[in-house]
């Protein structure tokens, strides 16, 4: 199944004429690209497949790999709901060509958490409030996870600079921040973060009364 | 306790049955064997804890176990969000799924001609196609102005409005077909000033038969006056008087549209999308498709965001249900950025005239607003927004005349609709303002004239709304203090200043949207638990982020004891889940959670039977601690949870309840008697500072003090989360945020980059302050949190920047532009060639000021009163004014009697909206002739 031909097409050139009173005008679609081979490592799995020459790293992440944490919200670098880490750096994946990625090593959200045991930060959003709805969450995440593995003690200044540009709609920023300091003291005090498989709690517990 | 620990075998405290084989201790391996010990600090007074309730006691005190209400609780579906497995829209993934595109108007507003798909259908990858012809059946969120189609039927009415769409085996195979779709239009005149709306139109965009408006694009009007409408201007000693301009604001929720329908094997839909009110799309797509409601299942997936842009049922869910029904495959339909833009559902663009009137005494003698607001091209949930623009602003404050006119305008653009605060934002905005202006006039502190003229607790609006718990007056000083006002007030330099506004907002909406079956509850909740301990709760709520599921969990597991892992919340299919209105209106916590508390009551029942049984201990004596059920004055007595529960599952399995909840009848009989009517109200009241720079006109806040009176916050955290949020969402519409529109109608902006929402850089730090004022309906006392915190922010960023360069905007948002052309006028007026040296706005009391402050302390002691007795009386909107507090004043005084159509008399000069009134309706048009 071919997919995801000329993702790139301008909106603009698709609603172009909105509006005037004339006949609609669109640009013929361009003609299809070539098949090339893709080898990337995804959240330290090999991924070797067939993509087109012009396909978009965001669509060949959720479409092809199965990464659908990985979120499409504006497809023109705006929102910064699609951040991936790339070599490290984050990255908007729906501003990247898949071929670019070549070799690359990219984590998405899935790649962060080790087993059943989250990434601080992924436990310290949930217990801070940095995610409500949800859908930037998995942006802010590699971008935060990023910027925690350089900089363990990050001041508010770095958070902002390294979060500005995802955007939430849903949070104000402020617990997103309480987000990445907390996760941070967990990151400096070594703690580990527990297993999320253990035994939770009992139903049937003893008489504890002293 | 370490002796126990060290022998796991015993079952500690299990009280074997006579005549029973001993069994294996259930659910065990946990973590803890005992229970923790009750935390007194949670438990309320009236229950003998040690929970200070300084607004007394609340009817479900006693099903406080000292859990999980009341503290800081991550949102039980926040695992999945933070590993990326939460599936939203557009990532329900079925095999086999077609992609579907839909074909727009590129016109304003045209008659559809023909609509050729030949030439798309001949495409390899193709599918199906559907046009207007496949669903001619008209539906709309609400049932009185039901005019959208899934596609054009005869005409498109906005620029993006659906024409056709279609089917594909891939997305790009379907673009490829939406450009081959050919269709012929013939244009019509679009308008697009709202004024224009007004006015006999030679095609009007809808036709409404019988009862439309002339031939105006007017899709509703509203005229109400009560109280003391002739005195008010007789009596006033200081006018503020503003026509306002504010533009239209899209939710800009990070999650674009997103919908996957199928049709299963035996013939049934299942519709996966992210939606706020599922049960109205079950009803639409019933409609629309033609087969009964059972034969659908709606899905709700995790919700990206709503803010009221997801509450209405959409087009494009209908044409996926569409297509798959036709292709008999799955369907899935995804927006650009850009589509979202052309649903829209966001904030009406208004033009409002403010204006109010305070007498001699500083009491708030006349009320007077004239809303015209920008429905766009369909009805969406405007005939409610028209009311909400006039009626939300009736209180805090007790008022001596209202008088409303507002009309609501179909034009030629995307659907205008609800959203967070829907219709109270901006006239919220104009009264509050007018208000500080007022005081400015008065030359009093604009806190004192507010705190002076506050309903007390458990009054009626002049409206006839019944509120019950009032925390206005706390949140006021709270801020009033926590800010340091006293010492900033008018004292800041040139370029900083501070400003307050406040906030009133409904707690669910006393009338469902849909009222048949007649009687039906507004919330249902359904609780079962089976031999495992662990309590399923079936519940139609939306979870759209704002914690609903959590909500319900909490107060579940408090009722029952339990801690929070053991409950899971089932809320998505409507298979399964009993219904529920939807999350708009800040239903939810307040319907949803009591209607949660209501069946949690009916299980713990059954487990105090049991424990009777079992133990033979006094009923009235037994409580519910962590997991364990036993004897207040005797703690050793007693059983576990899963004890008790067992014993009473014997002879029949499952336990399962079912709670509901339904408003209290309210309000008054008028005409529009119900808009705004809830079962409780929320209040707010915020402080900001800001920065102006005199040169550039940008504007800086840097700093909210938030005091909300959320009744009780079940989950502080979420509570802080939802103000720190509605203040972002409201600083973007009070400073950058509009739908712009060209010369020629086009939507200049439908995209994140010049649509400008906030970023973390603009953000001021947040002070969000809790105040509980314990709403005697709420669920442990709680009320609304989503919606109400983002009214104030925007007047007190307005008032804040008239404290720093002495400037009144009268148009949103405050763009540098904007404020800099105003601050150049301000020179020009106080002549002076550098902004630099403008003066800073000053403030010297006058005797009013000492008059307000004695009231104020009066009301004080006046409203703690009533707060805490029980056998208290009727309090009326207009005892103020001298009436008798305990009558309606329109039964007593012909003055105060209300009125909701217009004397010929006002229509010789009515105002903009007002002037809608000039039309005659058809059916009364042809009765004359």
């Amino acid at each position: 199944m071919i997919s995801n031909r000329h993702h790139g097409e301008p909106n603009a050139q698709r609603m172009g004429s909105i509006g005037r009173n004339v006949v609609q005008f669109r640009l013929p679609m361009l003609p299809p690209s070539d098949g090339v081979e893709w080898n990337a490592k995804v959240n330290d799995e090999e991924v070797s497949i067939i993509i087109e020459s012009n396909a978009i790293l965001l669509d060949v992440l959720r479409d092809r790999v199965g990464s659908l944490g990985t979120k499409r919200g504006c497809d023109m670098g705006t929102c910064g709901c699609c951040s991936v880490l790339i070599n490290g750096e984050p990255r908007l994946s729906c501003l990247t060509l898949a071929v670019d990625t070549e070799q690359a090593d990219i984590t998405t959200v899935e790649g962060l958490a080790d087993g059943h045991h989250l990434h601080p930060i992924q436990q310290t959003f949930a217990e801070c409030g940095g995610s409500q709805c949800g859908f930037c969450t998995p942006g802010f995440l590699v971008v935060i996870s990023a910027l925690l593995s350089e900089n363990s003690k990050p001041n508010d200044q770095e958070i902002k600079q390294a979060i500005e540009g995802n955007l939430c709609r849903c949070t104000g920023f402020q617990q997103i921040v309480d987000s990445v300091k907390a996760a941070s003291d967990i990151l400096v005090s070594g703690q580990a973060v527990s297993d999320s498989t253990l035994s939770k709690s009992d139903p049937h517990p003893g008489f504890g009364g002293d | 306790m370490s002796e126990k620990e060290d022998a796991p075998k015993e079952i500690v405290g299990y009280r074997q049955q006579p005549g029973k084989l001993p069994f294996s201790r259930p659910g065990s391996g946990g973590k803890g064997k005992f229970s923790e010990s009750t935390d007194q600090e949670m438990i309320p007074e009236s229950q003998g804890g040690k929970l200070a309730q300084e607004w007394g006691p609340h009817r479900h005190d006693e099903l406080i176990s000292g859990r999980v209400v009341g503290k800081s609780t991550a949102l039980v579906d926040s695992s999945w969000k933070v590993t990326g497995q939460a599936h939203y829209g557009d990532d329900v993934r079925l095999p086999g799924e077609l992609i579907g595109r839909i074909v727009r108007s590129p016109h304003h507003y045209a008659r559809v001609l023909s609509i050729d798909c030949t030439k798309a259908l001949e495409l390899p990858g193709v599918v199906a196609v559907a046009t207007g012809d496949d669903a001619k059946n008209r539906f709309g969120v609400l049932p009185v102005t039901k005019d959208e189609h899934a596609m054009a039927v005869e005409k498109v009415r906005h620029a993006g409005d659906l024409v056709a769409c279609v089917a594909a085996i891939d997305e790009a195979t379907a673009r490829e077909a939406e450009r081959l779709i050919q269709v012929e239009y013939e244009l019509i005149d679009p308008i697009h000033d709202m004024r224009e709306g007004l006015e006999d139109s030679g095609e009007p965009i809808h036709d409404r038969g019988d009862y439309h408006i002339g031939e105006s694009n007017v899709q509703k009007r509203v005229f109400q006056e009560f109280g003391d409408v002739e005195g008010m201007i007789e009596n006033s000693v200081a006018s503020h008087k503003k026509n306002w301009i504010f533009a239209g604001v899209n939710h800009a929720f990070t999650e674009p549209h997103a919908v996957v329908a199928h049709w299963d094997p035996t013939g049934r839909l299942t519709l996966y999308t992210p939606q706020q009110v599922p049960h109205y799309v079950h009803r639409a797509l019933a409609d629309v498709l033609e087969i009964p409601m059972h034969q659908i299942n709606v899905h709700r997936t995790f919700v990206g965001g709503g803010f009221g842009g997801k509450s209405d049922p959409f087009p494009h869910e209908m044409c996926a249900a569409i297509l798959a029904r036709k292709s008999g495959k799955p369907v899935r339909i995804t927006f650009d950025r850009e589509e979202v833009y052309w649903v829209n559902r966001g904030r009406h663009p208004s033009r409002i005239e403010m204006n109010l009137h305070a007498d001699d005494e500083g009491r708030i003698c006349g009320i007077e607003t004239d809303a015209l607001i920008d429905g766009g091209a369909f009805a969406s949930f405007g005939h409610v927004t028209t009311y909400y623009n006039g009626v939300l602003h009736t209180a805090p404050y007790e008022i001596g005349a209202f008088h409303y006119t507002g009309a609501r305008v179909w034009t030629n653009k995307p659907a205008s609709g609800a959203m967070r605060g829907h219709g109270a934002v901006n006239s919220r905005c104009a009264v509050e303002v007018g208000l500080d202006d007022l005081a400015e006039k008065l030359s009093v502190d604009p806190i004192s004239l507010r705190l002076a003229n506050l309903l007390p607790p458990h009054s009626a609006t002049i409206t006839g709304f019944r509120v019950t718990s009032i925390g206005m007056r706390e949140c006021l000083e709270r801020v009033r203090e926590e800010s340091g006002w006293n010492k900033k007030f008018r004292k800041l330099p040139l370029g900083k200043g501070i400003g307050i506004g406040c906030g009133f907002f409904i707690s669910g909406s006393g009338l469902p949207i849909h009222w048949d079956p007649n009687k039906f509850p507004h919330a249902t909740v359904h609780l079962k638990i089976d031999m495992d301990g662990g309590v399923t709760i079936h519940t139609g709520a939306a979870d759209i982020g704002q914690g609903s599921d959590t909500v319900v969990a909490q107060s579940v597991a408090e009722v029952l004891g339990l801690p929070l892992d053991m409950i899971r919340v089932k809320s998505r299919d409507s298979d399964t889940s009993p219904v529920d209105l939807g999350s708009y209106s800040s239903r939810v916590t307040f319907m949803n959670a009591n209607a949660a508390i209501s069946a949690a009551m009916q299980i713990r029942e059954e487990l105090l039977d049991a424990t009777v049984e079992i133990t033979g201990a006094e009923r009235s004596g037994l409580i519910i601690g962590d997991r364990r059920i036993f004897l207040k004055k005797d703690p050793a007595v007693g059983v576990s949870y899963l004890e008790a529960l067992h014993k009473s599952q014997e002879d029949r399995g499952a336990l399962v309840a079912s709670g509901a909840y339904r408003t209290p009848p309210m309000g008054k009989m008028h005409k529009g008697a119900a808009a705004g009517l809830a079962p409780a109200y929320s209040f707010s009241a915020y402080v900001t500072e800001v920065s102006v720079d005199v040169e550039t006109g940008q504007i800086k806040v840097d700093k909210v003090w938030a005091a909300h009176d959320c009744g009780k916050a079940l989950n502080p955290l979420a509570v802080k989360g939802q103000i720190i949020g509605s203040c972002h969402m409201g600083m973007g519409q009070v400073l950058s945020e509009e739908m712009r529109y060209g010369r020629s109608g086009n939507l200049m902006n439908p995209d994140l980059l010049d649509y400008k929402i906030p970023s973390i850089h603009e953000m001021p730090e947040v002070i969000p302050i809790i105040v509980e004022s314990n709403d005697p309906e709420g669920p442990f006392g709680a009320k609304e949190a989503g919606e109400g915190p983002l009214l104030p922010i925007l007047p007190s960023v307005c008032n804040a920047v008239y404290d720093a360069i002495g400037i009144r905007t009268s148009e949103l948002p405050m763009s540098p532009e904007k404020v800099h052309k105003m601050i150049e006028k301000r020179c020009r007026e106080e002549e002076v060639s550098d902004p630099n040296n403008l003066p800073s706005p000053s403030l010297q009391h006058s005797s009013l000021q000492g008059v307000l402050e004695n009231r104020a302390k009066e009301h004080r002691i006046r409203d703690k009163d009533r707060r805490l007795d029980e056998g208290r009386s009727d309090y009326h909107n207009g005892a103020l004014f001298g009436l008798d507090p305990t009558i309606p004043p329109d039964e007593v005084d012909p003055r105060w009697s209300v009125r909701v159509t217009p004397e010929e008399e006002y229509l010789k000069s009515p105002r903009l909206a007002g002037s809608a009134w000039k039309h005659t309706e058809r059916r009364h048009a042809e009765g004359q002739k």
